[in-house]
């Protein structure tokens, strides 16, 4: 079963290697090799042909893919030209490699991921980026979570006059009602921001912080493209001519 | 030590050949060419015509055999095919069906 298997360095296979246990390719392989064990590829090896198994630690040349459901290693004096996916890859000093290579599955796995698996990194990053930004600039997210502190805060920083007559001037509502119909949609603009967080939260915690981030972008986002009329270039055109 | 070994649960399906010694353990079909000793181990299942210097036989070969020095099929082992080799031996309790060639 695990017993490991050799293809010498005089030898050469020209068909497919498939089965359990390890191998051993110091010599010439053309075809595709397929082992649930561990594949090493000397430095005399020679392989025409992908190939799949645990680990592959290849020092030796390779035409064709190369995939590892554990590591794939690449060595001194290694040339690989295809594609490697695992979810580690190692490239040594010295070794030659040409193709697409990713690093698939466990996320944090090599220190590698920050470029080929940005996106788990990412995740991982996420709540702590936005708790630091929380702490930095606090007045649009933290007070609309905090809802008594919110128009405190968030009253001073925008429509001053409605709030302070709301509270010390009851008599007054009728104008600062008027005039604070703004401020109502604030509140809703700010309650998405605490509503989504409880009902998003059981499911995936990490997405919660991004939501209130969301709520501002959300707004009609400003007009990128100039508009111009039909008909405008064309004139613009002919005043030039 | 063995050049090449294909272990217990490798199957290779193509052409073997080259210049060392070979034992199979595992399962071939195709053919295999070496100019060194072949050795087929208990466990091994080879489907292939085999050309080497010798071959000892404890598995199940099926195929014919070229080979320049001699050819053992060793107890419990079985050979189909027509065998071309200076010695040829049976063991007692090895089965063998085919043709004998000791002209070499």
């Amino acid at each position: 079963m695990a017993e490991s298997s050799v293809i010498g360095a005089g030898t050469i296979v020209s068909g497919h290697v498939r089965g359990d246990g390890s191998l051993e390719i110091l010599g010439r392989v053309e075809g595709d090799v397929n082992v649930t064990g561990n594949v090493v590829i000397g430095a005399s090896g020679r392989v025409r042909g992908s190939v799949s198994g645990a680990e592959l630690t290849i020092a030796g040349h390779v035409q064709g893919d190369l995939r590892g459901t554990l590591a794939v290693l690449l060595e001194s004096g290694a040339r690989v030209a295809g594609d490697i996916s695992s979810p580690r890859v190692g490239i040594a000093p010295g070794a030659l490699a040409r193709g697409h290579v990713q690093t698939d599955g466990e996320p944090a796995a090599v220190a590698r991921p920050a470029s080929a698996a940005a996106r788990p990194a990412a995740a991982v990053a996420r709540p702590d980026a936005l708790r630091d930004l929380r702490r930095a600039a606090p007045a649009p997210a933290a007070p609309a979570r905090l809802a008594p502190v919110a128009p405190a805060r968030v009253a001073p920083a925008r429509p001053n006059p409605p709030i302070q007559p709301s509270v010390a001037k009851v008599p007054a509502r009728a104008e600062t009602r008027a005039e604070t119909r703004p401020e109502p949609r604030k509140p809703d603009a700010a309650k998405p921001a605490v509503a989504p967080p409880p009902a998003a939260a059981p499911p995936e915690p990490e997405f919660v912080p991004v939501r209130p981030l969301k709520v501002e972008p959300r707004r009609p986002p400003p007009p990128v493209v100039p508009v111009l009329g039909k008909g405008v270039k064309a004139k613009k055109k002919k005043s030039h001519d | 030590m063995a050049g090449t070994v294909i272990g217990e649960g490798l199957t290779i399906e193509g052409d073997i050949s080259g210049d060392e010694e070979i034992v199979i353990h595992g399962n071939l079909r195709g053919r295999l060419t070496t100019s060194d000793a072949v050795t087929v181990g208990g466990t091994a299942v080879v489907g292939a015509d085999i050309t080497g210097a010798s071959l000892s036989v404890a598995g199940q070969v099926t195929g014919d055999v070229t080979a320049s020095e001699r050819v053992d099929i060793q107890a419990g082992g079985k050979l189909v095919g027509d065998i071309k080799a200076a010695r040829f031996t049976i063991a007692d309790g090895a089965s063998f069906k085919g043709n004998v060639d000791m002209e070499l």
